[in-house]
């Protein structure tokens, strides 16, 4: 037996969440017509994953951490120590993740040509750098692509794109 | 009755609009296709929500094109790059690129270009054929029959899928776990909202499915601050090549049986639930090495090393509709999509798919075969787009494509729910793909959940005796080939390591098989159950006579 591993806390995660979904799933209400009740099926999905995570915690423990094929990103660079050195080991998609979940907030106030333009043009800042004449190369990738789609999907398909507080007076 | 479905199928398509679109859709498909870092399936999911305003015909001939474009794509980058554009046209580069150095770009080119070409029609002839025949098959499945082919489909997916058999199995349920969100089909219960009232209606699966591949793609392709920055590829080849369609043709007749035999691997591939191009490529590549005279050549630039990948990977669709298209059971991730498609249209494809929507089935049929021809016109042209797109970088790309995703989302049911969802397995999807558990179970759990607990439900309305999940043939039968194919990835552990039991493995699986084909009665099929039981008994009678050695390999 080894100490706890990556696969091994993967694992004991996969059953704590198994165990959030069986408690979850006592508050499904039953009805009292139909033979399959709505909570049979997840439960026993929920049984076959706690199963398998059980097993993977064993193999785990004993096995050892399985070795996962590094990207060349990984492979050639060592993690700095720290939670500094996560971020920044983990930079890009962080920031993706980040302007998303901002381009998401505040999707009802700039709607989905402004925010979308926005958060193209700051994740290509982000991703590619300020330096140069950068700021206005990105700015027009920005308004051609996002400007582009959204023409497409508003007047190709007719489909009504949130406009957000700022377009929607208009 | 085929003449008329055809007429009419080939009148649906045979429009201006469509045509043009199908164009459209083969030349996205080819550069998608070529991109390092961008996936056939990336590129069909993210076609989807241009689709859902057309007619259906219109709209899943598009996705068709894509597809096909896709499949040609990659060889492009392969051969001129030594970079295979997607993982179906890895063993090209084997070859290709090899040969593209010796001086012969252009042979190498139309080698692919053709073989390509040659694969997907022989494909699209076997779809038109036995698509219909399997859905009569399909036409005798009782909702055990249904159940079970679910979870076979789920099991293989998951040995095919990754080196580690339990990561396969956990993505696949909790793939299934992921559609009991919502309000179940059955009764209507709410299920896991956990108060949030938007995910009363659960995950809306295209979502999910833009999150898990294309999201979680893009993340992962600008992981290494430094790539992203540059272009795709520095090694962007000559764009004054021209493409050898005549003499790559005659290479190809004379080596017809390298092609007829990849392109068959191809389709048989396709129709085996979650083994794609990616393993069809390597596998028709290593069959044709075994089947040389000069198997030392290759990796040298032989054309063998061409024609066999191309024609193989483009086959393998063919192979994966007719399953959905007969069964309603999507053979891998694209196909999974392309029921997405049908499913935005109300189509529901099941057995009596071809039979009831029989002008839809044949457009799509016809627009495979379209598709395939608009291919090889293309080539030539889109290789010097290609050369252009390799010039953009990577961040560029990736960021505009995000950008896409939340329009394209939201525009599928115009619910502001669906990006979170996308954010959400988007980050999910990577943070597997970082630790090894595979998608495509994952996804394929997503989409066959609720096939399953319909039928789960449909069984035990009819009975609460859970006998006939072992006493109907076809039952018995997906359910015993679910377990050989689940002991697959331990077998072919145990095998390198010699253990005596794997000489077993697949005699004692023909055996097995043989009992519910024997069951069900009629002539073909008994007489189909001997031969795979004489199959099983000669090759425990070679094991014998070899004094029960293990080979490590074969």
């Amino acid at each position: 037996m080894q100490r706890l591993n990556r696969d091994a806390i993967i694992a004991i995660i996969l059953l704590a969440f198994c165990g959030v979904f069986f408690w979850a799933s006592f508050d499904i209400r039953q009805p009292d017509y139909g033979v399959l009740m709505p909570s049979t099926w997840p439960r026993v999905i929920l049984g076959v994953m706690t199963f398998l995570s059980v097993l993977y915690l064993i193999q785990s423990l004993s096995l050892g951490q399985e070795e996962i094929e590094d990207d060349q990103y990984d492979a050639e660079h060592t993690r700095k120590p720290g939670f500094r050195g996560w971020l920044e080991h983990w930079r890009n998609p962080l920031w993706c993740f980040f302007l998303f979940f901002l381009y998401l907030l505040t999707l009802p106030v700039l709607g989905m040509l402004i925010g979308g333009i926005t958060f193209v043009y700051v994740l290509l800042g982000m991703l590619g750098g300020w330096d140069g004449n950068k700021p206005v190369v990105h700015g027009v990738i920005a308004i051609c692509a996002i400007g582009v789609m959204w023409s497409v999907f508003t007047f190709g398909l007719g489909v009504l794109l949130p406009p957000g507080m700022i377009l929607g007076r208009f | 009755m085929v003449l008329e479905n055809v007429m009419a199928a080939s009148a649906e398509i045979a429009t201006i609009k469509t045509l043009s679109l199908m164009m459209i859709g083969v030349a996205g498909g080819l550069i998608a296709g070529a991109i390092p870092g961008f996936t056939i399936a990336m590129a069909v999911v993210l076609t989807l929500p241009f689709t859902f305003g057309m007619p259906p015909s219109q709209g899943l001939a598009t996705m068709v094109s894509v597809l096909v474009g896709g499949l040609s794509g990659g060889l492009m980058a392969g051969i001129l790059t030594g970079i295979p554009g997607t993982p179906s046209s890895v063993a090209t580069t084997f070859d290709g690129f090899p040969m593209a150095r010796k001086g012969e770009p252009g042979l190498a080119l139309g080698l692919g270009v053709w073989s390509s070409f040659f694969g997907g029609i022989i494909s699209a002839i076997l779809l038109m054929t036995l698509a219909p025949q399997l859905a009569r098959i399909g036409l005798e499945f009782n909702p055990w029959d249904y159940f079970m082919l679910v979870m076979f489909a789920l099991t293989i997916t998951a040995s095919l899928s990754g080196k580690n058999m339990i990561k396969g199995l956990i993505a696949g349920a909790m793939g299934l776990l992921m559609r009991t969100v919502g309000e179940d089909e059955a009764v209507g219960m709410g299920r896991f909202d956990f108060g949030i009232d938007p995910l009363l209606s659960g995950f809306d699966f295209i979502a999910v499915l833009i999150g898990m591949f294309a999201f979680s793609q893009l993340l992962n392709d600008v992981r290494d601050p430094k790539v992203a920055r540059k272009a795709l590829t520095d090694r962007g080849g000559n764009v004054k090549i021209r493409i050898e369609h005549m003499r790559a043709i005659r290479e190809i007749a004379k080596r017809w049986t390298v092609l007829l035999r990849s392109a068959l691997i191809g389709v048989f591939t396709g129709i085996l639930p979650g083994a794609g191009g990616s393993i069809a490529n390597i596998l028709a590549y290593d069959q044709a090495k075994k089947a040389s005279k000069h198997p030392e050549k290759f990796g040298t630039g032989v054309p063998e090393g061409i024609i066999a990948p191309e024609s193989s990977n483009n086959a393998v669709e063919g192979g994966a509709l007719i399953i959905l298209m007969a069964l309603g059971i999507p053979g891998d991730v694209t196909a999974a999509v392309m029921l997405g498609a049908l499913l935005i249209h109300d189509i529901i494809p099941s057995p009596t798919f071809i039979s009831e929507e029989p002008v839809l089935a044949y457009s799509i049929f016809i627009a495979f075969f379209a598709a395939t021809f608009m291919m090889v016109t293309m080539q030539s042209f889109m290789l010097r787009v290609f050369v252009l797109v390799t010039k953009i970088r990577m961040y560029v790309l990736a960021s505009i494509i995000l950008g896409f995703c939340g329009i394209g989302v939201f525009a599928l049911n115009n619910v502001e729910f669906d990006i979170w969802t996308l954010l959400w397995f988007g980050i999910l999807g990577f943070v597997m793909r970082h630790y090894g558990f595979p998608l495509a179970p994952m996804i394929l759990g997503v989409v066959l959940g609720n096939i399953a607990e319909l039928n789960l439900a449909r069984a035990l309305a009819i009975t609460t005796d859970l006998s006939p999940f072992v006493t109907r043939p076809w039952s018995l039968f997906f359910m015993i080939i679910a377990i050989f194919s689940a002991l697959f990835p331990l077998f072919q552990f145990h095998r390198e390591k010699k253990k005596k039991w794997t000489l077993f493995y697949l005699p004692f699986g023909c055996f097995a098989a043989s009992i519910p084909l024997y069951m069900m009665g009629g002539v073909p099929r008994p007489i189909l159950a001997t031969l795979v039981v004489a199959f099983g008994a000669y090759q425990l009678w070679q094991r014998a006579r070899g004094g029960w050695q293990v080979e490590a390999s074969g």
